[in-house]
């Protein structure tokens, strides 16, 4: 499992994943993290090093909402929301990755 | 607008941000139990992420702010589309009336003129003392110039002749014409940078002692020879000699003035080298203009041709007479002073108009705040802060004035379009084109920016300083004098302006009332003499025997015409162009001083001169019949040239020497009255008459003078009586005395017709500005007026009450205005002639125009307020 760094990930499919984390609801940075870990099985790793600047730098882009919320301890927390924009960007995601992946499965699947 | 409206609620600073949240995930990673070590990078990447995000949206935020701010703006101008319409207009007035001025401002003083390079195009000129002003040069001085300078590239002389003057051309049909031309060194064209459009221009292997190769303008190839193709290599007829046209150059050329042809200056030849004088009799008067060598400086050019000239004087034992050289931009001697301090005087003018027109617009922005009072009201009680609304204030009248610069740049392209109808002739150089180009567009944007903020300004300190809640409870009673008392400023400085313009359009109209009716020095009437050119050239003319019988033949068929009473010759027109110019001259047994010669502008007349433009001969005798080449040399001289040079003698009798005449004295047999060479001489002009009997000339003008009708309808009957004597002479340049004298005036009266149009423009702004805020003050003070009637005032009292109001801000503007006139008195005294800036009798009737005009324009509102009917006032 310790294998998996983050860099196995293809490059650009981390803000789609990130896209469709939010489109389930607002989330802040480690609840984005958690849910992408586990909904892969663990798969995918996300460490804080490229998390948060894909983060800032969506919301720059408009992708992504920013405002302070509450944490379940309590604390306060940066909660992150997709905005319209986000959502255009995550369809426009999903499309490419589904006309790569099968590209890449009709080469690496061919019997 | 979400992501705009966040940074507003996210006071948490950009440090904190990241630190909280790497601690809060991290934090979570512990409890999860797995502690991946912490990256150190991140924090640094975030701070510069966050920065950089942070920065872009405080500019979206911005931009979003003004595009809601101009939407709103249009939504707001639509709601009102007559005060739009009306502070549209009236800004395009000023902006397109300043930017159409600019344009030209912009061609005398900004532009470089349309040579290549030509910020290193000089002239040299020479200045001698004796002169009284700058000279031509001499063709032998100019090859020596050329040689030994090292500070130019390239140099080449011009012979350009004054209006007219030219070769003539005899067509295959017969027929003969007198084309203007320039006669030029090979250079010439090389050094302007003017390349043909046909053929080629001048080489300096076409110089020779008798060059017979000339380039067409394009006009004179198309007009003259209907653009034919073939046209270089063609011969054509010049003074009966044939010459070869080598090429043709376009018509956005021209140098100094419109030439239709171009020749060569014949070289100097070898026994012209020994006299100083070329065989032309033109060398003298000769514009050099030379290109500088890249990065040498105008300074560096006159040091160096200063010691040249020095150098050529000394060799040539010319030390007795001081001359100095003068190296000067070429732009500055095409445009000159006059219309440089003109085109100032203009955007002065119009910068005053333009001012008034924002006056103007910001009253009726003022006048509507108090109708949008209870709105801004409600938008301040909903949060917004006085800057966000007085930013919103301020687009709103940026967007206005952006529509009005939008208009006014159309109007200025109307108004430049149809000027040059407008502008007399010679009074821009004909190589300047006005239009609307970049720098105008530019001019238009900044104008219109400043006056979207000037005026925008009025609006913003009312309610920057005006109490939102009161405004909200006044139902309209109350008047916020606050917004009243910048009104009345306002309208106090466009009285000002409209005085200050007022006064510059009496002074101007005075000094054209009196250049106009200045008394010319001769007397007939200036419609009923009729002149016009001739030029005697080729082999038949080539003695003065014939010369003489062609003027005495010509003279004797048109004092034949029917309606004729008088013919003449003379070589210089009353108030027009001296075809001799001034000549120095020696009155014997006066004390020769070594430097400064007297000089006296000499002219070659008929005898009947005097009798055809009527000169009184106020001692002695004018020239007879029997002044002839075989008897004593004569001469008459002008009044001012008696008392100046013939001091406590009788003149008649003194003996006088002309230079250029060799050693011959002449006897003064007369004294003529006075005569004026313009009407805005400073000096008595000094003229010294000869009789063309004894010096014949054959290029000289003659004058035909009737006794009653159109001198006009006979001109037709002057050519013919000329073609009964040589039908190869043409008469050109036909001009009644009285088209001589008001082409003297065309520049102040130019002046006084520009500036007096402005000022009727200013003092229809100042009285609408004056009738709006009276109207607005009467409406604002209905109640009291009701209140006051209800009394027991009567109407007059009322009106007495408008009245004093109006009569208060007259008086404050009047007072300020001409204080600034005053003031500025100084800066137009250049352009007055006969009125001091400070001529009480203009300010005065300034002041009466402004006055009675200010008393029509407070009429209505005065009539209004007395007849406000309490009954209906109460019961609003």
């Amino acid at each position: 499992m310790a294998d998996k760094t983050p860099n196995a990930l293809l490059h650009g499919s981390l803000d789609a994943l990130i896209l469709k984390t939010l489109a389930g609801g607002p989330r802040h940075g480690y609840a984005i993290a958690r849910f992408i870990e586990d909904t892969s099985g663990e798969a995918v790793i996300v460490e804080e090093g490229s998390l948060y600047p894909a983060l800032y730098r969506m919301e720059r882009r408009g992708w992504l909402d920013a405002e302070w919320g509450e944490s379940e301890l309590g604390r306060r927390v940066k909660m992150y929301r997709l905005t319209r924009q986000g959502r255009a960007q995550l369809a426009a995601e999903t499309a490419a990755w589904r006309e790569f992946a099968a590209g890449v499965s009709k080469i690496l699947l061919a019997q | 607008m979400k992501r705009s409206l966040r940074s507003w609620l996210w006071s948490v600073p950009l440090e904190q941000e990241v630190d909280d949240e790497l601690a809060f995930h991290r934090e979570m990673r512990r409890r999860e139990g797995r502690t991946p070590p912490p990256d150190p990078a991140v924090r640094g990447t975030l701070l510069t992420l966050g920065r950089k995000r942070d920065r872009e949206m405080r500019l979206m935020q911005w931009l979003e702010e003004i595009w809601t701010d101009v939407r709103f703006a249009i939504r707001q101008m639509r709601c009102a589309p007559g005060f739009t319409v009306v502070a549209v207009l009236t800004l395009a007035l000023g902006i397109g009336a300043n930017s159409a001025i600019f344009a030209l401002a912009d061609a005398v003083i900004l532009r470089p003129l349309p040579f290549p390079h030509a910020d290193r195009l000089m002239t040299v000129e020479e200045w001698g003392p004796q002169q009284g002003g700058r000279s031509r040069i001499e063709l032998l001085n100019f090859h020596e110039w050329r040689h030994q300078s090292r500070t130019f590239d390239a140099m080449a002389a011009a012979w350009v002749p004054a209006e007219g003057g030219g070769p003539v051309m005899t067509g295959l049909d017969g027929a003969a014409e007198t084309v203007s031309a320039q006669t030029v060194t090979p250079q010439f064209f090389d050094v302007l940078g003017v390349a043909p459009i046909m053929g080629r221009t001048f080489a300096d292997t076409d110089d020779s002692t008798d060059p017979r190769v000339i380039v067409l303008s394009e006009g004179f190839w198309k007009r003259r020879f209907g653009g034919d193709p073939a046209i270089v290599g063609r011969m054509i007829t010049l003074d009966q000699r044939p010459h070869t046209v080598i090429g043709v150059v376009s018509d956005s050329f021209e140098f100094i003035r419109r030439s239709s042809i171009w020749r060569l200056l014949p070289l100097p030849t070898a026994n012209a080298s020994m006299t100083g004088r070329g065989q032309c009799g033109v060398c003298q008067f000769l514009q050099v203009v030379g290109r500088l060598k890249p990065g040498v400086s105008p300074a560096a050019a006159q040091t160096e041709m200063t010691a040249v000239a020095n150098a050529l004087a000394e060799r040539n034992g010319n030390t007795g007479r001081p001359r100095r050289v003068l190296v000067t931009p070429f732009r500055d001697v095409l445009i000159g002073t006059d219309l440089r301090i003109t085109s100032m005087l203009f955007l002065g003018v119009v910068g005053l108009v333009l001012l008034l027109c924002c006056a103007n617009v910001a009253n009726l922005v003022l006048a509507r705040m108090t109708i949008r009072q209870r709105e801004l009201a409600v938008r301040g009680a909903l949060g917004a802060g006085r800057a966000r609304i007085a930013a919103q204030l301020l687009t709103e009248s940026v967007v206005l004035a952006g529509l009005g610069g939008a208009v006014g740049l159309a109007f200025a392209g109307g108004i430049l379009a149809v000027a040059p109808r407008w502008v007399p002739d010679g009074l821009l150089p004909g190589i300047l084109t006005l239009g609307v180009d970049a720098h105008v567009a530019i001019f238009c944007a900044g104008a219109t920016l400043l006056v979207g903020v000037l005026f925008g300004l009025a609006p913003v300190w009312h309610v920057t300083h005006a109490p939102l809640v009161e405004a909200m409870n006044a139902e309209g009673r109350t008047s916020t004098g606050r917004g009243n008392r910048v009104r009345r400023l306002l309208v106090i400085g466009e009285i000002a302006a409209a005085v200050v313009v007022l006064c510059g359009a009496g002074l101007l109209l005075r000094t054209s009332l009196i250049l106009e009716s200045i008394d010319p020095g001769y007397e007939a009437a200036r419609d009923h003499v009729v002149s016009g050119e001739v030029s005697l050239r080729g082999p038949r003319y080539s003695t003065d025997q014939a010369v003489q019988q062609f003027l005495d033949a010509v003279q004797r068929e048109v004092e034949g015409i029917p309606g004729v009473s008088a013919a003449g010759w003379a070589t210089t027109l009353p108030m027009g162009h001296s075809d001799l110019g001034r000549q120095s001259f020696q009155v014997a047994g006066a004390e020769a001083s070594s430097d400064a010669r007297p000089l006296a502008d000499l002219q070659v007349v008929s005898a009947s001169y005097f009798r055809t433009v009527d000169v009184p001969i106020v001692a002695g005798r004018p020239f007879t019949g029997s002044d002839r080449a075989d008897t004593p040399p004569v001469a008459i001289v002008s009044e001012a040239l008696a008392r100046k040079y013939l001091a406590g003698r009788d003149p008649v009798g003194a003996r006088i020497a002309i230079s250029g005449q060799g050693t011959v004295e002449r006897e003064i047999v007369g004294v003529a009255r006075q005569v004026k060479e313009r009407p805005d001489e400073p000096d008595d002009f000094v003229q010294l008459y000869v009789p063309s009997a004894q010096v014949p000339r054959g290029e000289t003008r003659l004058l035909v003078r009737t006794a009653q009708g159109d001198v006009r309808e006979l001109v037709s009957s002057i050519r013919a009586a000329i073609g009964r004597v040589d039908r190869l002479v043409p008469l050109d340049h036909i001009a009644t005395l009285d088209d001589v004298a008001r082409a003297g005036t065309a520049r102040p009266r130019f002046r006084t017709t520009l500036v007096a149009a402005f000022a009727v423009l200013a003092l229809a702004l100042a009285m609408v500005g004056v009738s709006g805020v009276l109207a607005y003050s009467v409406r604002q003070r209905r109640r009291e007026f009701a209140v006051r009637l209800a009394l027991g005032a009567t109407a007059h009292h009322i009106w007495t009450l408008v009245w004093s109001d109006a009569a208060r801000v007259l008086a404050a503007g009047v007072a300020t205005g001409l204080t600034g006139a005053l003031l500025l008195g100084q800066s137009v005294s250049a352009f007055l002639f006969g009125v001091a800036p400070y001529d009480p009798i203009t300010f005065a009737a300034a002041t009466i125009v402004i006055a009675l005009t200010a008393t029509a324009a407070a009429c209505l509102p005065a009539w209004r307020a007395s007849r406000t009917d309490p009954a209906v006032v109460f019961r609003e």
